[in-house]
């Protein structure tokens, strides 16, 4: 089993695994990932240009609209989305995105936050990460 | 989250299968933030424009609509993604306009306030001081709550029908009074505030604040209503902000003591190389736009008149257009004013029921975006695929027009 980086609190139950995206930047899909490609747009991200589709999605907090959810199910419809996100603190939108996901396509995509920015500031993009969102567990080589 | 044996009764799907899809998201939702409970709600404001629901978000609304989802409180509705009356002068194309009226359609069939606009509370939707509602739309979620004295929880897409359809809301996060005190302090000590400057000082507190409830004092007694609309919108458009704490305008806010509880929080100035750098981050064009945009958030029946006289007697250059966005309500009035034929005779036109950043402006050509808003600036040049300059309306007059 790959090392602990650190415990966080799940909000919406699952585990995952995949590459890191880690962005330190208040992150949103509302206008800033492209859903059709799964490609961050934003210009104000320190990620743009790189894809969430199949990543652990790392950021500290939200912002902007709160059409952000919606977006985030599209990227889903398309089999775009990330496998999982990690926040600091809570971002209702990744949330209910997450919450929607299951309830309209069936896919679970766990959800923690908690994660301090400090914590994740070794991973690097593309480094191996597993997270649990039952035991609250972030694993990572990285 | 404890469910009643009412709310376990639409769970199971007792009441029907719109509210049991309804309950099951609500629910859910509530979990993961540790909600104890429901409450009910005083009114709700959903999203339902194509450009940020795309397809799932009509299959989704569709799916509470057909299974016979009613809206249990008042509902008012956040601009479409076209002008409803006028969509094809502004060449909106066919098949993208379909898309929209489907989500149109499913909303009506709810039984919601059909009023298209993102300022619902200077339109149909005013809730008073403690009233707990469920709304979308960032920017009116911070005037419900840093303004009205109102509770609301920043709901997004989805979970804002459902909480419409219950008239119920988890409680948790900004219904909590230990959530809604002041983290941060800004200090605004500048003079002769612009029109721009409200935008920029708003987007400043927003990306500064991060998750932290902000208070903001200085801003001179004469800030008006739609001031504060424009700079708290800034503020959510840059950062998670839900509340601005505005001493003197924020009931028991007088002091940032009153505001934080008594707790001492780090405190930032506003300078006017704050703003500087502000205006420098969102501007990033100074060639002459394809569109001049006002009115992210919608402007007020005011603020269409203020433009109405920097614009008189002046003509659009050709090659720019420029619309300037407000809603339905506000249009009539302008229209029976004479407000709205001084901006048509210059070559604007005035766009009801929808916005700047929810229509398809590289569909429609647009590669260069001019406005006033710092929303607009930010949400459009998110996207990468439009260059936005950043400006005072002013400013934006004197470039496109002569």
């Amino acid at each position: 089993m790959r090392p602990l980086l650190a415990k966080g609190m799940g909000l919406v139950m699952g585990s995952a695994a995949g590459e890191a995206l880690p962005s330190h930047r208040a992150f949103t899909f509302a206008h800033g990932v492209d859903p059709s490609t799964g490609v961050v747009t934003d210009v104000r991200s320190d990620v743009r240009g790189l894809n969430v589709k199949g990543k652990v999605l790392f950021y500290p907090f939200g912002k902007g609209s709160t059409t952000a959810s919606s977006w985030f199910l599209e990227t889903v419809r398309r089999g775009n989305n990330p496998v999982a996100v990690v926040t600091e603190a809570v971002d209702l939108s990744a949330v209910i995105g997450s919450v929607m996901a299951k309830a309209v396509y069936g896919n679970e995509i766990p959800v923690m936050c908690g994660i301090q920015r400090s914590v994740y500031a070794g991973l690097k993009a593309g480094d191996e990460v597993f997270v649990d969102a039952g035991s609250g567990e972030v694993r990572s080589e990285g | 989250m404890h469910l009643d044996s009412a709310q376990e009764k639409m769970l199971r799907g007792d009441l029907g299968e719109a509210r049991q899809f309804a309950m099951g998201i609500v629910s859910k939702v509530g979990d993961a933030v540790g909600a104890d409970e429901l409450v009910p709600i005083k009114s709700a404001h959903v999203l339902a424009h194509y450009s940020s629901l795309h397809d799932a978000g009509v299959e989704v609304l569709e799916r509470f609509a057909e299974s016979g989802g009613k809206f249990a409180v008042p509902t008012s509705v956040d601009p479409a993604s076209i002008d409803l009356q006028n969509w094809k002068s502004f060449g909106i194309p066919e098949a993208y306009a379909r898309q929209q009226f489907r989500l149109c359609d499913a909303y009506a069939k709810m039984g919601g306030m059909r009023c298209w606009t993102c300022v619902q509370y200077q339109v149909c939707n005013f809730p008073k001081e403690g009233d707990i509602v469920a709304w979308a739309e960032s920017s009116a979620v911070v005037f419900a709550n840093s303004v009205l004295g109102s509770r609301s929880n920043k709901i997004t897409a989805g979970m804002d029908i459902a909480c419409a359809i219950l008239g119920l809301t988890p409680r948790f996060g900004m219904l909590l009074d230990e959530n809604r005190r002041a983290r941060v302090s800004f200090k605004l000590s500048l003079d002769g505030l612009t029109e721009l400057d409200y935008r920029s000082i708003g987007f400043f507190v927003g990306r500064n604040a991060g998750p932290r409830v902000p208070f903001l004092a200085g801003l001179p007694p004469s800030v008006s209503s739609d001031q504060i609309k424009h700079l708290g919108a800034a503020a959510a458009a840059a950062g998670p902000v839900t509340m601005i704490h505005f001493p003197g305008i924020t009931p028991g806010s007088k002091t940032v003591d009153e505001a934080s509880g008594g707790d001492k929080v780090e405190e930032i100035d506003v300078t006017r190389s704050s703003l500087n750098d502000i205006e420098s981050d969102l501007n990033q064009t100074s060639e002459l736009p394809d569109l001049a945009a006002f009115g992210v958030p919608h402007l007020s029946v005011n603020e269409l008149g203020e433009l109405a006289k920097l614009l008189e007697g002046r003509k659009l250059k050709r090659g720019v257009k420029m619309y300037a966005y407000t809603s339905s309500q506000a249009y009539d009035m302008a229209e029976r004013t004479g407000i709205s034929s001084i901006i048509e005779k210059t070559g604007a036109r005035m766009s009801q029921s929808t916005d700047a950043e929810i229509s398809p402006l590289k569909a429609l050509g647009f590669n260069t975006v001019l406005t006033n808003s710092a929303k607009l600036a930010e949400m459009v040049s998110s996207e990468g695929e439009i260059e936005v300059g950043y400006a005072s309306q002013k400013e934006i007059i004197e470039k496109v027009t002569a």
